[in-house]
């Protein structure tokens, strides 16, 4: 399959923030139907490759391509095509679950009858028919996760774009989101995940990334038996980089 | 159609905060109460200002005073309304959500801010209805009530521009509700030094918001005073706009 034919390409993406380079000269593409997990400690430059890959961060340099469409010259592609969870999945506190639902719809150009379906779906599909009408304010940081899901689940977009989805979910809800995740790339999706848990990565991604000081140190398959390998590579690559800096 | 899901929204932030509700109700009861004052004063002096040959009038004893008060309290009404409108959604990290559906800075403040027009409208058509309920038993001068209200949609609608742009700017709703404030207050009277001096004319009284507002108070309306209104506004939004869209692209 061809670049342009990828449902995601970052073509030597580069972002400098707080007078630091967050992201150096960053390839990747992403086609239907695969999961990619972003792997990378904290400050690798995860968040800022996700960010821009949804449409909320600019490039200081190279170009994204949705769908072989240029992202950057036609932002309002973001609205049908892609769905983002943001790091500790950021609500507006006065706003109830059906109405952030409702929002985002309307956000993503839903309306009418097609609003009211795919509401009542995600509602049934992430279980958050007992807090509907409860204030996002006062979720949990588990349940503000689901209702963050949900939102980016809602358009049923071709692209997935979770930045830390993990984050504070308890076992039953991790099993229950790997869940989702899984039908999500069974159905066509391109999920694009990142996460700094091995276990994350060996559970539900078919191809890892590796980023550190913002820069791509590896991009391959994963070996779901094989956690040991995946660790071994990974801490060989922080040690390296280190090593190399001191 | 995106414009509308923001106006809506911010729509529906607006009316479930109790911020909204306390700002409307204080101020229509304060506004009521003085209603009452305004007209148990005319009522009052009616007999003596019926014998004045082109004396003053309910419009002028009741309505345009009324409507100049509401105006007085829209100096704190919209810099607190407006403050969250962007230095909230920053502060909340839902502005990066804001702009990952698609969404423009323009369709973004615009959304904002129309929304905000919609609450102050309601806010000027109760104050409205306040005199409009005694129509059928008194004199109004339509064609004064008309230019007041116009002269007051207009400064409402630069003070919600201008809490707009300082929201835009600020990294806090309450510094953003403060710069407001201080501005609208320099806006309003910048020109009090040049009054006091003598000069009532030149570029400093025509900078003043109040140099403005007062004709169209009196029942004048000057293409110039509607002018000055709408370009600052449009100034005031495209700042805010610029600011949003240097956001996005600086992180």
């Amino acid at each position: 399959m061809s670049e342009a034919a990828a449902v995601l390409h970052l073509d030597h993406l580069s972002r400098r923030r707080a007078g630091r380079a967050a992201v150096q000269e960053l390839s990747l593409t992403l086609r239907r139907g695969q999961v990619l997990g972003l792997l990378g400690i904290n400050g690798a430059g995860k968040s800022t490759t996700l960010a821009m890959a949804a449409g909320a961060l600019v490039p200081d340099q190279g170009r994204i391509y949705l769908n072989g469409e240029d992202f950057l010259e036609h932002p309002q592609l973001a609205a049908r095509q892609l769905g983002w969870l943001p790091e500790r999945a950021p609500l507006w506190p006065e706003l109830s679950v059906a109405e952030h639902l409702v929002a985002h719809g309307r956000l993503r150009g839903l309306r009418g009858d097609a609003l009211r379906q795919a509401c009542a779906a995600v509602i049934a599909r992430l279980e958050l028919g007992a807090l509907r009408r409860r204030l996002a304010g006062v979720l949990s940081q588990g349940q503000r996760q689901r209702l963050g899901l949900a939102c980016a689940l809602l358009h049923r977009p071709p692209l997935l774009i979770l930045d830390e989805p993990a984050n504070a979910l308890d076992p039953l809800q991790l099993q229950a989101l790997r869940g989702v995740i899984r039908e999500e790339a069974a159905a066509g999706t391109a999920v694009l995940l990142s996460t700094h848990l091995l276990n994350e990565v060996t559970a539900v991604c078919d191809r890892v990334a590796i980023l550190h000081d913002g820069r791509l140190r590896h991009d391959g398959p994963v070996d779901p038996a094989d956690e040991a390998a995946l660790q071994q590579r990974f801490f060989a690559i922080a040690l390296a980089t280190q090593a190399q800096a001191a | 159609m995106s414009l509308a899901a923001v106006t809506g929204l911010e729509l529906r932030r607006l009316f479930v905060r109790p911020l909204g509700w306390v700002l409307g109700a204080l101020t229509l009861a304060w506004l009521g109460w003085n209603f009452t004052l305004l007209l148990g004063s005319f009522l009052a002096g009616q007999i003596r200002l019926a014998a004045l040959p082109d004396g003053p009038g309910f419009t002028d004893l009741v309505a345009v005073p009324l409507l100049g008060q509401l105006g007085q309290l829209a100096f704190l009404v919209v810099p607190l309304l407006s403050m969250g409108t962007l230095a909230g959604e920053r502060r909340g990290d839902t502005l990066p959500l804001l702009f990952a559906t698609g969404l423009g800075a323009g369709r973004i403040v615009l959304g904002k801010y129309l929304a905000l027009l919609v609450w102050l409208g309601l806010w000027l058509a109760l104050t409205l209805a306040m005199l409009l309920c005694l129509a059928p038993f008194a004199t109004l001068d339509w064609g004064k009530l008309a230019a007041a209200s116009l002269g007051l949609a207009l400064m409402l609608a630069t003070l919600a521009a201008l809490g707009i742009a300082c929201s835009a700017l600020a990294s806090h709703p309450a510094i953003a509700a403060a710069a407001a404030l201080v501005l609208t207050l320099a806006l309003w009277g910048i020109n009090f030094g040049a009054q006091m001096a003598g000069i009532n004319d030149g570029a400093i009284n025509y900078l003043a918001m109040s140099t403005h507002l007062q004709p169209l108070l009196r029942g004048l309306v000057d293409s110039t005073d509607l002018a000055w209104f709408v370009l600052l506004s449009i100034l005031l939004l495209a700042l805010a706009i610029r600011r949003l869209a240097a956001e996005r692209e600086r992180g």
